[in-house]
């Protein structure tokens, strides 16, 4: 079997497979939920969890985005726990799993801190802002947002053209005075791409937005943290993808303990949505080079699509 | 000197420091995390809430079940006597490491930025400090 073939084949399968994961796992699991809730032991509910979770940390790596924007909208849509829960467990995805792949990314110089940390300062005062927003709000008002954002989050990955390596534009006053600029080494090309950014001000205004849509709702940010970073600000695809993680572990841990101190983090349900998400994210990163990204994200679209409509349905009490 | 070596010394000695705490931090947080659980669910340690109570009452408001459950939150875990022998607070410790670990990262950051004069950003990363121990102290909830 040619590997054109057999990349065709293996794409198939996971379109198959993502298909199946949802249209009949939501299925199954809303059958469950809605006749048998409270008679399915809580052990089981915590097998559908990672399970779930695990699928979800697969599909997150093919398709780009991190496992945090995935988990809040499509669990509060399939299980029987309250969206504070889901939320809290959500920041606690989003920050691991930051935590876990930025040591490398920091010692290749693709995360970085000069970069990152203005940025997560602003963020991080908002996102505990959101945070506190988010969990005095009504679940219904709440659930009716999220609805929103992520339908606007499906119409960004559909919209957004990252751009690998911005053209060098002239650094504005506030990123010379920080001092942020960098080279980083591009291994497949075996050479060191310098960069620098511009409209920093407009960056940060636009950081501290995103904090607080994270802590409000309980999602990484990665979604808009790239596209800011890249898009608008010029930093390298690579640069920006690392460096928003640095700020995801700085955003969600500030958060996370709002949702802490108002109980809203139990572990019954955090750990194994933290552990199916990077065990689903390992084996993801496995098979990036085996499957056609460009379908799973389609794939991954269609979910949020999906999950959204849910929430808005569930948030409009219908 | 290979690649690997050439491409390090273009690093911030900062970044360095970072990713050498970031990986031991978080490498000890994933296994307390795994074990931690294990504890719980498995009741190796007496519970402060049992699961099954949990379980139960996971539909209702953060709010609403610690009302109901009188479920600990924040430092207050560590309140009642024998905290430390309880399987539920074992979990909820290994979370709270989770929670930390950016600060003892952006701490050891600080002290590199002030070492080498770097003064705007040492105040950066100590504000940051700051922010992550406010929220952490409970004070704003």
């Amino acid at each position: 079997m040619s590997p054109a073939t057999k990349k065709i084949l293996v794409s198939c399968a996971a379109t198959s497979g993502a298909l199946a994961f949802l249209f009949i796992s939501p299925n199954i699991v809303y059958a469950i939920q809605s006749h048998a809730a409270e008679q399915t032991a809580w052990w089981v509910w915590m097998i559908l969890l990672f399970a779930f979770s695990f699928v979800l940390g697969i599909f997150s790596v093919l398709a780009g985005v991190g496992g945090g924007v995935l988990f809040v909208p499509i669990v509060s849509g399939f299980f029987p726990f309250h969206l504070d829960f889901i939320r809290g467990a959500g920041l606690l995805v989003a920050l691991s799993g930051a935590l876990s792949a930025g040591s490398p990314l920091m010692r290749k110089g693709l995360a970085d801190l000069k970069l990152g940390l203005p940025m997560a300062l602003v963020g991080s005062v908002s996102s505990i802002a959101g945070a506190l927003a988010g969990l005095a709000m009504p679940a219904n008002v709440v659930q009716l947002l999220l609805g929103v954002a992520i339908m606007f989050i499906a119409a960004l990955m559909l919209k957004s053209r990252a751009y690998g390596t911005p053209d060098l534009k002239e650094p504005d006053a506030l990123s010379t005075m920080l001092q942020i600029s960098g080279i980083y080494h591009e291994e497949s090309t075996k050479s060191d791409v310098p960069w620098q950014i511009h409209r920093t001000p407009l960056g940060l205004f636009l950081f501290m937005i995103i904090g607080f849509i994270g802590g409000m709702f309980g999602m990484g940010a990665g979604w808009a943290n790239v596209p800011v970073f890249n898009m608008l600000m010029g930093v390298p695809l690579k640069v920006a993808v690392a460096t928003s993680g640095l700020v995801l572990s700085i955003n969600g841990a500030a958060a996370a303990w709002v949702y802490i101190f108002k109980g809203a983090v139990v572990p019954l349900i955090a750990v194994p949505a933290i552990g199916g998400i990077m065990l689903g994210s390992k084996i993801g990163a496995k098979l990036l080079t085996k499957v056609n990204t460009r379908s799973v994200r389609m794939i991954v679209i269609i979910m949020l699509v999906v999950a959204g409509l849910r929430s808005l349905l569930k948030g409009l009490g219908i | 000197m290979n690649d690997k070596e050439k491409n390090t010394d273009k690093i911030d000695q900062v970044q360095l420091v970072y990713a050498r705490v970031l990986e031991m931090v978080s490498h000890v947080g994933m296994a307390f995390l795994a074990l931690g659980y294990v504890v719980y669910v498995l009741q190796l340690l007496p519970l402060s809430v049992p699961i099954d109570a949990i379980a139960g009452n996971w539909h209702l408001k953060a709010s609403e079940m610690q009302q109901k459950l009188h479920t600990p939150a924040g430092w207050s875990i560590l309140s009642s006597s024998g905290a430390l022998f309880k399987g539920d607070v074992v979990s909820y410790l290994s979370i709270y490491y989770l929670a930390m670990a950016t600060v003892v990262c952006l701490a050891f950051a600080s002290v590199t930025f002030y070492r080498e004069k770097n003064y705007l950003y040492t105040t950066i990363a100590v504000l940051q400090v700051l922010v992550l121990l406010v929220a952490a102290s409970g004070l704003i909830h």
